[in-house]
């Protein structure tokens, strides 16, 4: 009985509440709602494992030391820091730290602020250990002044600091919420942390007092929905603002972007992003045809890139030549020329050299699942057959394929890699290092004492053009060894309503700000 | 009845059982290593060691299993690999969207499938029958996702009348007390939030529903078909009652209760339905909630949600056998014998 007077009351009540709905149109304005594909964890740097959502949110919310600066990130800007300087071993790094900066929950943004952030993720962070191992000391000079110095020189560092893990965390709110401090998240950020429900939504509102300036937005949402198919239909119904590509596995089929780029209400936001996709072999196998690097290679010279990127991206993805993006700032030119071209004629020469029969090599070529790659896999398949060589597609899901790479049991595999700091580090060294061949997404190479060594010296070379000759010369080696064919590089593609203003789409890591935007 | 009940209780513990045998054994299966999932790339040997220590994913199946065991005997599913949450607590707050879509999607299928199936029936092979056939027949084997996107497409990108996924509009709605979101905001006398609500469940629901109230339509038909056709019907007609009495009072009343056992069977089933519908409508249900553990091998909320599936299933049977002994006075005395 109760509640069919509540059902009652509450259709009479319908017309009363038009007026409170208005206020709510008006709220939807300012209100930017983002699409993610899976439930963000881990909402702050201590706990965060690069997992692409919580830390986009945590860019939103915290701030780092330094950042890259848009639109080209090739330069680093100062945020929590305004200057610093590195001593002429790389070892020593000093930051004068910003003035009157007030975390959300008013606590005074200082040196002991950095110095009990990062000393905390350090030790909480399985995931950034490796690097922040490197971390000897942190020691406060002043008020405003931070020096850390490391105990082996690492340029790369300040890459390392302009990553989501790195953000500067409020000390008394950190302190205060322990263990539960991803759902109560409080940093200097230009918006301030809501809500969170979980497999539904991130609230995020406006931080009226932030350092660079008000957020133009009041409210940031970010909306969990996993099925790619409904994503598309939410931005061209306009139910959310921004969707993100983000990885190729959980991404919006191509035929679905060629629809949206007709859509007058969807713009197509694109930036060339330091992904590499790739044929890889199995390099540390000491027996097979693919040991000898004639074989590997002819299969290089078997694909035809421009094909490639004409035939199934359309413009949504670029050439690669090498261990590098020609976006890097340390990308070799040089490479372009001695990377394996499309010659099938050499191909087949080149197996002949071998004494490889093309009709015994039957590969299983795995890759991951999805269309776009299932279109890849069968593009380079094809071109496998004119040389003669036949291949199985075997599409797996991502942790299986995973599995399959750290225990080697493959020849051919279709993979790839987004670096997650703007460094050619991260490329080279968790790719081609061969103490990390076991691990997880990488070229798995072999113990070689000149790579390696040089791998080594580059990471930690402080002097910028010395450590830029020495990754040219790096590319050379690795380009000789034919480890792989490298494939493309996809674009970073963002979609967001035509009204949407002021968004810039970040590539290295590939995440998000929205402190610049606003709705029209 | 209290003795049967016991007995039918106590049928589910082998059934239970077993079912966490086969999952438990099965998602270690599948190749993947969670830990090397969680880490992602760039993670040294040592790392995934270290993680993997820690998860316990280290140990020897068997002893994993009765680990989890101990830890299920006092109500302990298990810590989410992914977020380290509890997965008990996970999943109960999951639990009430699941629910609620699947109690919408059911009365839907009812107040569908039952008239449509009384029409059918009662107009045997007429022009109306035949499209109803044609109808519940495209219901059964249209596939979920199909049905879903056609649904969105019309409704929501081209009409512009419902959402097209979500159980809320962002922000729209605060936690209520129950976790239902309808009936929380109708306590809470928020007719907003209840319509804003409303439009939500429809499309998700109507996707669960449609299998549902097509096959309960083509299950009513052919019972009350086969009920019209016995002495009794034709003896109440001689006593000179209206059709109406007859086909509702007599027909439909001895019909229906063969249909209630098609109900609780397949609302079961429908849960089961709700790991595509959930995820297609981005409902925060624990069919999504499975969806996204079983890609990033989270163990723990495989077995949590395979179990909890699994205890539905039974517990609606259950549920179905008392209903059946309520209505069915030779049942019961069956039962109390």
């Amino acid at each position: 009985m109760r509640l069919t007077t509540h059902i009652l009351a509450a259709f009479v009540a319908v017309p009363l509440l038009s007026g409170a709905a208005l206020a709510q149109d008006a709220d939807r304005a300012k209100t930017l709602v983002v699409a993610v594909p899976s439930d963000p964890v881990n909402l702050e740097p201590g706990t965060n494992r690069a997992e692409p959502i919580g830390s986009e949110v945590i860019l939103n919310v915290f701030d780092t030391l330094v950042a890259w600066t848009p639109p080209e990130f090739g330069k680093l800007e100062g945020r929590l820091a305004t200057a610093w300087t590195v001593s002429p071993d790389g070892k020593v790094f000093d930051f004068t730290l910003r003035e009157g900066v007030k975390f959300h929950d008013g606590t005074p943004f200082d040196a002991e602020a950095v110095k009990f952030s990062l000393e905390r993720t350090k030790t909480t962070n399985p995931y950034v250990q490796a690097t922040f191992n490197l971390i000897k000391e942190i020691a406060v000079t002043s008020p405003t002044g931070v020096r850390i110095t490391l105990s082996d020189p690492y340029p790369a560092f300040l890459s390392i600091l302009a990553q989501p893990q790195s953000a500067i965390v409020s000390p008394t709110a950190a302190k205060a919420s322990g263990d539960k401090f991803a759902t109560n998240p409080v940093g200097t950020g230009p918006f301030v942390f809501k809500s969170y429900k979980a497999d539904t939504e991130v609230v995020l509102e406006a931080n009226p007092s932030y350092f660079r300036g008000a957020p133009k937005l009041s409210r940031l949402v970010f909306r969990v929905i996993p099925a790619a198919s409904t994503r598309r239909l939410e931005i061209e119904s306009g139910g959310v603002d921004v969707v993100q590509q983000g990885g190729q596995l959980a991404a919006i089929a191509a035929e679905d972007v060629a629809a949206l780029a007709k859509n007058p209400n969807v713009a197509i936001l694109t930036s060339p992003s330091q992904i590499i996709r790739q044929l890889e072999f199995n390099n540390n196998k000491t027996e097979g045809p693919f040991t000898d690097v004639r074989v590997r290679r002819a299969i290089a010279h078997a694909i035809d890139y421009d094909g490639l990127l004409s035939g199934i991206f359309g413009g949504t993805a670029e050439r690669v030549y090498g261990p590098l993006t020609s976006n890097n700032w340390a990308f070799n030119p040089k490479v372009k020329d001695l990377a394996p071209n499309y010659d099938p004629k050499k191909a087949k020469a080149l197996l002949a050299e071998a004494g490889v029969d093309p009709a015994k090599l039957d590969l299983k070529l795995y890759s991951f699942q999805g269309a776009l790659w299932g279109a890849v896999a069968t593009f380079v398949q094809a071109n496998l057959a004119d040389i003669g060589v036949k291949a199985t597609i075997q599409q797996t899901e991502f942790p299986a394929l995973r599995a399959l790479q750290t225990s080697g049991q493959f020849d051919v595999a279709l993979d790839g890699r987004q670096p997650w700091y703007n460094d050619p580090d991260a490329h080279i060294t968790i790719g081609y290092l061969s103490d990390l061949a076991a691990t997880a997404m990488t070229f798995r190479m072999p113990k070689d004492a000149m790579l390696d060594g040089l791998i080594t010296k580059a990471q930690q070379t402080a002097d910028t053009e010395a450590r830029k000759q020495l990754y040219f010369q790096i590319q050379e080696e690795i380009v000789k060894r034919v480890p792989g064919a490298y494939l493309f590089s996809p674009k970073l593609i963002v979609f967001a309503r035509s009204n949407v203003k002021g968004l810039v789409v970040n590539s290295a890591p590939p995440l998000n700000e929205y402190w610049s935007v606003s709705k029209q | 009845m209290t003795a049967f009940l016991i007995r039918r209780l106590l049928a589910m513990v082998p059934v239970l059982a077993l079912v966490l045998v086969i999952v438990f054994s099965l998602v270690r299966l599948i190749p993947g290593d969670p830990a090397v999932t969680l880490l992602g790339p760039g993670a040294t040997q040592q790392q995934i060691s270290a993680l993997r220590l820690q998860l316990d994913l280290d140990k020897s199946l068997p002893l994993q299993f009765v680990s989890y065991l101990g830890g299920l005997a006092q109500g302990d599913l298990g810590q989410s690999l992914k977020s380290g949450l509890p997965v008990a607590r996970e999943l109960l707050s999951r639990l009430p969207a699941t629910l609620e879509l699947a109690f919408v999607a059911l009365i839907g299928a009812i107040l569908v499938g039952i008239p449509l199936g009384v029409v059918s029936a009662t107009r045997p092979n007429s022009a109306l029958d035949h499209a109803l056939r044609v109808g519940s027949l495209v219901g059964v084997s249209v596939p979920a996702f199909l049905l879903a996107l056609i649904l969105q497409l019309v409704f929501s990108v081209w009409l512009g009348w419902l959402p097209v996924s979500g159980r809320a509009s962002p922000f729209a709605t605060g936690a209520g007390a129950t976790g239902f979101a309808l009936l929380d905001s109708l306590l809470a006398g928020n007719p907003r939030a209840f319509l804003d609500g409303l439009a939500h469940v429809i499309l998700p629901a109507t996707v669960l529903a449609a299998f549902l109230a097509a096959t309960l339509g083509r299950f009513v038909r052919n019972a009350l078909m086969e009920t019209l056709g016995e002495d009794f019907i034709r003896t109440a007609r001689a006593k000179g009652l209206t059709r109406a009495e007859v086909v509702y009072g007599h027909g439909l009343r001895n019909a229906l209760l063969p249909a209630i056992t098609v109900v609780g069977l397949k609302f079961a089933e429908m849960l089961g339905g709700a790991v595509l519908t959930e995820t297609i409508f981005a409902w925060p249900g624990i069919g999504r909630y499975m969806f996204e553990a079983i890609r990033n091998r989270d163990y723990p909320v495989i077995q949590g949600t395979t179990l909890l599936f699994a205890l539905i299933f039974v517990a609606s049977s259950i549920v179905v056998d008392i209903l059946h002994a309520l209505l069915d006075p030779r049942i019961r005395r069956k039962v109390a014998s």
